[in-house]
């Protein structure tokens, strides 16, 4: 039974520790879905700290803001918005799509 | 001659108590047996709205003989996120050990918490709660439940190894209930790390060890550890739905733990 105690507080204390770090500063950027469209299609952020994406959809119907380049998937219901958080990223272009929409162009998010 | 026949006997019976005892120890091997836990990883992020059919299975390799071997396992499991924090599962879980077929196991009600949003604190926090009902009146009804931590990293100790690794641990309790249930308290540990080249290629590594009581009442020496690579990865086709696989070959690192466990994952989700 000590076994358990000590490891259910060592459970709630490292993730105590993981939830009370304090989150740097980060930029925010936006994005926005109208019709079949990210509106910007391409996205420059900085590369080696944390960014917020807000992804906002203008249209009806639900949309989903996906990236296997930045293992985020996430989604955004009609005339609402989501913010996803993302990063560090190394310079580089990461794709993202909307997975409910194949006609949807692909965007991009460059990190410099 | 008399005495030919009292030899005789003397040698039958001791013979007889030889395969008594024989019988005993291994009846007592098997009560101490850790029952398996599974053999996969529990992610802490929620896919929202996405409907989920996934198959999980493993089987193990240890000499012919050992009672460990072609041991196997299917588990089939139907599951749908109403909400971005909570995934509720229905599991079918079909057991074969070593030299009989296929039977039903056990039906289960998993559900995985989403406690934090993906990426915003150093690491993502998930909660796992499930209820296993045994299909077997003999068998008790189990609860298993424990935290999921993830960490994505782009370096390890300042090391870039030009992608970024994927983290997850789990740390499990299960407590059995009901008829025939054992007051020990089992824990398994899952962790996988994996490097994320693309989405259709992450090889890394997975540990495995179950305790069979933290308490320390329970057989020791049944603790099981396994170690061995994996491959993940997924094929996206957009609106028709995403396939996702995991294969990977654990080598026992201990005397209870068979040598060799092939376990694999093929998931399809889509979502509404």
């Amino acid at each position: 039974m000590n076994r358990l105690r000590i490891l259910a507080g060592l459970a709630v204390l490292a993730g105590s520790w993981a939830l009370a770090q304090p989150a740097a500063a980060e930029d925010s950027f936006t994005l926005s879905i109208k019709g079949k469209a990210f509106e910007p299609n391409e996205l420059t952020v900085p590369a080696g700290q944390k960014i917020t994406l807000t992804v906002k959809n203008l249209n009806t119907t639900p949309a989903e803001f996906e990236s296997s380049d930045l293992n985020r998937e996430k989604v955004v219901t009609g005339g609402n918005a989501i913010t996803v958080f993302i990063g560090p990223l190394r310079p580089g272009s990461y794709e993202f799509f909307d997975d409910f929409s194949a006609d949807t162009p692909h965007g991009r998010i460059i990190a410099k | 001659m008399f005495g030919k026949r009292i030899a005789a006997v003397a040698q039958h019976a001791r013979a007889a108590r030889t395969v008594v005892a024989a019988i005993a120890l291994l009846g007592t091997a098997g009560a101490l047996a850790p029952a398996r836990a599974d053999i996969k990883i529990h992610y802490p992020i929620i896919d929202y709205r996405e409907f989920e059919f996934e198959y999980n299975g493993d089987t193990t390799f240890d000499k012919a003989g050992s009672g460990k071997s072609n041991n196997q396992s299917n588990v089939f499991e139907l599951g749908y996120a109403p909400v971005w924090w909570w995934e509720p599962e229905i599991e079918f879980e079909t057991k074969a050990e070593p030299g009989h077929n296929f039977a039903y196991d056990a039906t289960t009600f998993e559900n995985t918490f989403q406690l934090t949003e993906q990426g915003k604190y150093w690491a993502d926090l998930g909660f796992f709660a499930e209820y296993s009902h045994a299909a077997s009146k003999a068998d008790a009804d189990e609860i298993t439940f424990g935290p999921l931590v993830q960490k994505q990293m782009s370096n390890i100790l300042g090391l870039d190894l030009g992608h970024d690794t994927l983290h997850t641990l789990n740390v499990l309790f299960t407590k059995q209930i009901g008829r025939n249930r054992n007051d020990a308290t089992p824990l398994a540990v899952a962790w996988q790390s994996r490097m994320q080249f693309n989405q259709y290629f992450q090889p890394g590594v997975e540990y495995y060890g179950n305790i069979t009581s933290i308490a320390g009442t329970s057989n020791d020496e049944a603790t099981q550890h396994r170690l061995g690579p994996v491959l993940v990865g997924q094929y996206n086709m957009f609106q028709l739905g995403k396939i996702k696989y995991e294969v990977g070959y654990l080598f026992g690192l201990n005397q209870a733990t068979e040598r060799g466990t092939l376990r694999w994952r093929l998931e399809y989700e889509k979502a509404f």
